[in-house]
């Protein structure tokens, strides 16, 4: 009986809103090619209204009048995105069509521009990670989610995009995370917390390769990540989703570290409940991990809660925030002989070092922002948005804490002069005051201010974007600076494909870690450096993104990075001092050039498969040396195989042996493998239910990426979701 | 076009079939496990584990042992099974033993402030020492008992022995 309310409630608000004066109504119906009905997400691209399909795959949406594009989808199944034309106080029907596929053929809309655009309008390297691609994987954590895209890889947390980051230990990220457009790094290390957002709320991620920082300023040195959340559809809807798992024990017996298995488990919840007028969601979770070695349990809760308020058709102001409370042992680096028993062993990859039993991390960190949108006519719309970003840790054993709190503000707007893609102009500026309270980093402030332009046309085929940002940065009431970033790129359609390039300039402000740390780190002081200058890169990039038809898509870049002033610790000699101390500068040129392409086929439309490979000739150029963490050869193959609600699939990633790492005289002489790690998944999938089978690193592949810390071991993992 | 799906997968399990990290002895030489026997004498400095290239028959061979001094490590003498490396040079060693150093040794007083506590023995005739070759494969399971109830002052071994 309630449930017959509860549909009689959702079927009666549209009717009730779709007569008011000013908006328009698509309704239809949402089904496989068979007919089967599905509960796809009929979506307005760029505006935010969503209507979810019920049982019978019948949706009704309301829409602003005139032109809307609209995307159909379902997990499982290829996505629609359609073109719709219709008046004020009128409605129109459509029924969709979806294909099941694992890979999304149909025109795909990004953000990387600031605005909607097809993605094949972009004039840099973009890849996707879609919700289906999330749901296939079963992935737990954001990270998880982002590492086996093209051309990013993860080393200990810390993401690259085509080798732009290294590894720093988490300090200073090259990339930038944007969470719906807002800048989410921390405030005080300039790091990335991917548990910050729950994977339950986001719907897609996009990965903009790269400089980026003629639109996202700095930080978008080597690329952007933006995490798209989940559109909040009319009437309730909820999901469960639990996950339990397994880790496997060391393969050897001269590695056992403990007495038991390892476990993981979790248990995540979302309702949402939407009018046309008012919606909102709740995410809820938590997890605990024993962690696969020595000294690794975590344990962590989330929440995120998201609301939307249509003050009038053309109007919508969205509320979100997440806040997320992450307490982990932390694994210092495995144990060596003459630094614990290691059993005759050379190393001991499950097993810590003693001098770093104890050490743990508590962290909290999370957001909130409000956004104001708004159609003010069909040629123009425009975006303010205000955000605060707040992280929180502290360490013990080394005994440390950090407070860093980030407010931005940014007004932007967009022209299309014609009501249409061939002219688009993106305006905006943007702030953010950032202050930080450490023991390690003293007590600092700083100041982001930007403004920024960039504008696109058609000039006959061809389609040109031309842009730059203008950055003031001021540090404690000094050490200011001025970037200008620009960037100019063209796409044209040819036989042989879409083509593109680009060149475009990015750069990263020190971070005030890097500018004022002061502590101890492998037997040495690290000292301060306040008058450290932003480090910047060129970014040319050329590349193809070829349409097979319905037998799939080849995208291939060449790509070249010259990157100046990139900084690094560094020994120093500070009279009258004897002994060096370690101190971050600008010091190095550098460049990082190679191909980056992936190819998507679908031999059968039930079988997806997938090929990305990325060259990386990475080089210091004053050295002329390898860049330390830069794997030359990076190889993704995945495949999918649908068969009514059962699905098999996997992925191998290959990465090729790291050749130069940073502090070769300490850890050069410890063994460093190439990584080749296999993934299997098995899906079933029956109504509002779903169970998937993971077993991450399947053939219990034994390796690290950096030194002396062991990757994860074969995890073996049953996901089941509920959705309503 | 199925048959390279299956191709490329074959190929990737038999890529990642290579095991990756492995365990890895840490032996720079001679390496192995000593046991224990009886108590630890409270006069006890430290017990070493030496070898000789040539089995030293008198007091002016006897500090010609490898690795050199600056390079011992003192065993564990919490009477559990302790593995030992010796990061020695190739070579022909007639002699791997565990030396305890009695508190106040002094070179002048070795004779009274060592002993011999136990050696690795030739496995066809253990009244014997066993003789080692290193060379590219480094010996790793050079394991014997330390007995600290038989004990032998080295001068026991000169040649002519010490009553």
């Amino acid at each position: 009986m309630k449930r017959l309310l509860i549909v009689t409630l959702v079927a009666a608000v549209p009717h009730r809103t779709a007569g008011a004066q000013g908006t328009a109504v698509v309704y239809g119906s949402v089904a496989d090619t068979v007919g089967q009905p599905l509960r796809g997400v009929v979506r307005v691209v760029g505006s935010g209204f969503t209507s979810v399909a019920d049982a019978r795959g019948r949706y009704r949406l309301a829409v602003p009048p005139g032109r809307v594009t609209l995307r159909v989808s379902h997990i499982g199944f290829g996505p629609v995105v359609d073109t719709v034309t219709v008046a004020a106080g009128d409605s129109l029907e459509h029924d969709y069509r979806l294909r099941a596929s694992a890979l999304e053929l149909q025109p795909t809309i990004v953000t990387a521009a600031k605005h909607s655009q097809l993605l094949d309008q972009a004039v840099t390297s973009v890849a996707l990670v879609s919700d289906t691609d999330l749901a296939r994987r079963a992935v737990s954590t954001v990270d998880e989610a982002v590492n086996l895209a093209p051309g990013v890889l993860f080393l200990n947390g810390q993401v690259n995009v085509r080798g732009s980051s290294g590894f720093v230990e988490g300090l200073g990220s090259r990339v930038l995370l944007l969470v719906d457009g807002i800048p989410a790094n921390q405030g005080d290390r300039g790091g990335i917390d991917w548990d910050m957002v729950p994977l339950a709320d986001v719907e897609r991620v996009e990965i903009v390769k790269g400089a980026g920082s003629s639109l996202y300023g700095s930080a978008a040195l080597g690329g952007v990540v933006n995490l798209i959340t989940r559109d909040i559809p009319v009437g309730f809807h909820g999901r469960v989703r639990g996950t339990a798992g397994v880790y496997a024990d060391p393969p050897a017996d001269v590695w056992t570290f403990r007495d038991y298995t390892g476990a993981l488990g979790g248990l995540d919840g979302t309702a949402s409940y939407g009018t046309e007028r008012l919606r909102g969601s709740l995410t809820l979770g938590g997890r605990h991990s024993d962690g696969y070695r020595e000294q690794d349990r975590s344990d962590q809760w989330e929440t995120s809660g998201k609301g939307e308020w249509r003050l009038r058709p053309d109007t919508r102001l969205t509320a979100s925030g997440a806040w997320t409370s992450h307490q982990y042992e932390v694994f210092p680096t495995w144990c060596v002989p003459n630094a614990c028993d290691t059993r005759g062993e050379a190393f001991q990859p499950f097993r810590i070092d003693p001098s770093g039993r104890g050490s743990y991390t508590r962290s909290s960190k999370g957001y909130v922002a409000a956004t104001l949108d708004r159609t003010a006519s069909p040629t123009f719309v425009w975006q303010a948005r205000g955000s605060w970003l707040r992280t929180h840790f502290t360490d013990v054993n080394p005994d440390d804490q950090s407070v860093s709190n980030r407010l931005g503000a940014e007004v932007r707007g967009v022209l299309r002069p014609f009501g249409d893609d061939d002219r688009v102009v993106t305006a905006g500026v943007e702030g953010a005051r950032t202050d930080v309270t450490s023991d390690i980093f003293g007590d600092h402030t700083q100041g982001e201010f930007a403004a920024y332009g960039e504008a696109e046309g058609r000039l006959g085929r061809l389609r040109l974007s031309v842009g730059t940002r203008l950055d003031y940065l001021g540090v404690d009431a000094a050490g200011r600076s001025v970037v200008v970033s620009p960037r100019i790129g063209a796409v044209v359609p040819t036989a042989a494909g879409r083509w593109r390039a680009s060149v475009g300039r990015g750069f990263r402000a020190p971070t005030l870690a890097e500018r004022f740390v002061t502590t101890r780190a492998f037997g040495f002081d690290v000292i301060p450096n306040p008058d450290l200058d932003p480090e910047t890169a060129w970014s040319f990039e050329v590349g193809d993104a070829l349409s097979l038809g319905s037998r799939g898509r080849l995208d291939a870049a060449l790509f070249w990075t010259e990157a100046r002033r990139l900084l690094e610790p560094t020994f120093v000699l500070v009279p009258p001092d004897s002994v060096p101390k370690i101190q971050i500068r600008n010091l190095s040129r550098a460049e990082l050039r190679g191909l980056d392409a992936s190819l998507t086929v679908l031999p059968v439309p039930a079988l997806t498969a997938t090929v990305a490979y990325l060259f990386l000739d990475s080089r210091d150029l004053a050295t002329g040396s390898v860049l330390s963490f830069r794997p030359k050869h990076l190889l993704t193959l995945g495949a999918d195989y649908r068969w009514r609600a059962l699905s098999v699939g996997g992925d191998f990633r290959y990465t090729s042996r790291i050749e130069r790492i940073e502090l070769e005289a300490v850890f050069g002489r410890d063994p460093r493998v190439a990584a080749k790690v296999l993934d299997v998944r098995a899906g079933w999938q029956h109504g509002p239910l779903s169970a998937r089978l993971l077993v991450a690193n399947a053939l219990n592949y034994i390796y690290n990426l950096v030194p002396r810390t062991l990757e994860p071991v074969r995890t073996f993992s049953v996901v089941l979701t509920w959705t309503y | 076009m199925r048959s390279r799906v299956s191709c490329a997968a074959l190929i990737a399990v038999v890529l990642a079939c290579d095991a990756g990290l492995h365990p890895t002895t840490a032996c720079p030489g001679i390496c192995g496990t000593v046991t224990f026997r009886g108590a630890v004498p409270d006069s006890t400095q430290a017990v070493y584990v030496v070898a000789y290239h040539t089995f030293p028959h008198s007091r002016d061979s006897l500090f010609t042992f490898q690795p050199p001094v600056t390079s011992l490590q003192g065993l564990p003498l919490d009477g559990a099974p302790a593995f030992y490396a010796l990061p020695v040079d190739a070579g022909r060693y007639e002699w791997v033993l565990a030396v305890w150093v009695k508190q106040g040794f002094t070179l002048a007083t070795a004779d009274s402030t060592l002993r011999e506590a136990g050696y690795y023995r030739d496995p066809a005739d253990t009244s014997q020492p066993g003789v080692l070759t290193v060379d590219t494969s480094r010996p790793d399971s050079i394991d014997f008992m330390i007995d600290f109830g038989q004990m032998h002052p080295p001068c026991r071994y000169y040649d002519p022995p010490c009553p």
